[in-house]
């Protein structure tokens, strides 16, 4: 696939466009058809990018459920669309409803793939990326250090989950209201543990002279080419064409 | 059952407590397999401490840390807070009822998790390495407490490189390396 390790082999920071235009088209646009097209566009960006399938497959599943609560939630408490579904005077399942609540979802299923596309980036590279657009490099590393934990932070969420529940709590047997309570528990653990892991982190990295010298040279320096261009500016000038169309 | 680091003791507790389902073989607790089984319903009855405190850590203060479990599954209040004040005087954390676990010490952490196991009262026990941080006077006072357990008819596997404590107590003494059991007393021996 030479196309595909033309675009993964792409400047962080045209990534990093791409990602920003995408997200903000996600952010931006309130209609579900507009948002279903820039959807579309992102799927196809990040198959370019050699992005699997199965992730997102995964990703879309687990907000199934955020659509049918937000679907739920929106039927009942605006007045608007169809109602397809009543419960006495209340809409349970309306047009408008379902309509918004498809927006939520599209704009996070967009933020999310999106934002994908970055980890075909390695984390040294778009330090490096990042440090060039004259971000400081501590800034930088910190975003680094935030890519590189987050995969592990789910883990950690789920292996909380686990202790939680060996220390019998069933949590399939307990009612609604407790089993929230549950889940405030695993708060705690988890933000300590996060906080515990920064400071440690902060101070080995101080103690091995992370900010011992003003001045950092890099051995590896990136130079966007003009593909790099290419895509950034047709990104850019793609998104400005396409709101101008639509406003 | 003891055995080196990296021998696979801690994944096989796993295995027995349910936490880990065998890719082959099954595994059983009490008759049943433990792939039918929930983790909530294996913890009601089996007490597992994990090598690492700070997994079993959930609470805001030491004494809400004993007693939470226990409030959700609903005990009452007075049944609660007695058994949580036996635990504390037992694990001498009395003094540190109100601190905030996770900046405790690392041996008072792990005093904190075998207390938080063990005031559930469970049937079976799973200590992985449940002497880690322990001064010797702590580590004193757990054997006496195990022993008492013991004898109260509670099972108990003792996983540890410390060989002298795990086998102290020990019927059944396994021997785990490179992932194999190499050495199995096979329930022939008799409590020291
Ligand atoms: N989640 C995992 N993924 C991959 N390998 C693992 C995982 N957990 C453990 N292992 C590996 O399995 C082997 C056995 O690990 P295990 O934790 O069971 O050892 P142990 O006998 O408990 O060691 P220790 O005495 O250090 O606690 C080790 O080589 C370890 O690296
Ligand atoms: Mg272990």
């Amino acid at each position: 696939m030479i196309l595909t390790e033309r675009f993964t082999g792409l400047d962080p920071r045209t990534k990093l466009v791409l990602v920003m235009v995408l997200s903000s088209l996600g952010v931006i646009l309130q209609e579900v058809l507009l948002l279903g097209i820039v959807w579309f566009l992102t799927l196809s960006l990040a198959a370019l990018f050699g992005v699997g399938w199965r992730p997102i497959l995964r990703r879309s599943r687990m907000l199934f459920g955020i659509f049918a609560a937000m679907a739920i939630i929106q039927s009942v408490f605006t007045t608007g669309g169809h109602g397809f579904l009543w419960l006495g005077p209340v809409s349970v399942i309306s047009s408008l409803g379902l309509e918004r609540a498809g927006g939520v979802v599209l704009r996070l299923l967009i933020v999310v793939v999106s934002a994908s596309i970055m980890a075909t980036s390695s984390p040294r590279e778009i330090v490096q990326g990042l440090s060039q657009w004259r971000i400081p490099y501590e800034l930088a590393f910190m975003v680094a250090v935030a890519i590189r934990f987050l995969p592990l932070l789910r883990q950690e969420a789920l292996e909380t989950l686990t202790a939680l529940q060996l220390r019998g709590v069933a949590l399939e047997q307990l009612p609604w209201g407790r089993r929230l309570r549950v889940y405030s528990y695993l708060l705690m653990p988890m933000i300590a543990g996060v906080m515990s892991k920064s400071k440690e982190l902060a101070l080995a990295v101080e103690m091995r002279g992370f900010r011992a010298y003003s001045q950092r040279t890099a051995y590896r320096v990136l130079r966007p080419r003009p593909f790099d261009y290419a895509v950034g500016g047709g990104m850019l000038v793609g998104m400005g064409l396409f709101l101008w169309i639509v406003y | 059952m003891i055995g080196p680091n990296g021998s696979g003791k801690t994944t096989l507790g796993k295995v027995l407590a349910g936490i880990l389902k065998p890719t082959e073989g099954r595994a059983f607790l009490a008759g049943k397999d433990t792939r039918t089984l929930s983790l909530g319903a294996i913890g009601q009855a089996v007490g597992y401490l994990f090598q690492e405190p700070e997994r079993q850590i959930f609470a805001p203060s030491v004494y809400e840390e004993l007693a939470f479990v226990l409030r959700l599954q609903g005990k009452p209040p007075d049944v609660i807070d007695h058994a949580v004040n036996t635990m504390l005087g037992r694990f001498d954390l009395s003094a540190l009822r109100d601190r905030f676990p996770f900046s405790l010490s690392r041996g008072e952490k792990q005093r904190l998790a075998l207390a938080a196991v063990l005031v559930n009262s469970p049937d079976y026990l799973i200590l992985d390495e449940p002497t880690t941080g322990l001064d010797l006077k702590n580590k004193r006072r757990l054997g006496g407490y195990l022993e008492e357990l013991l004898d109260a008819g509670v099972g108990m596997m003792i996983i540890s490189h410390d060989r002298a404590f795990a086998t102290g107590y020990a019927t059944r003494v396994i021997e785990l390396s490179g992932g194999v059991v190499i050495r199995d007393s096979d329930r022939t021996l008799h409590r020291a």
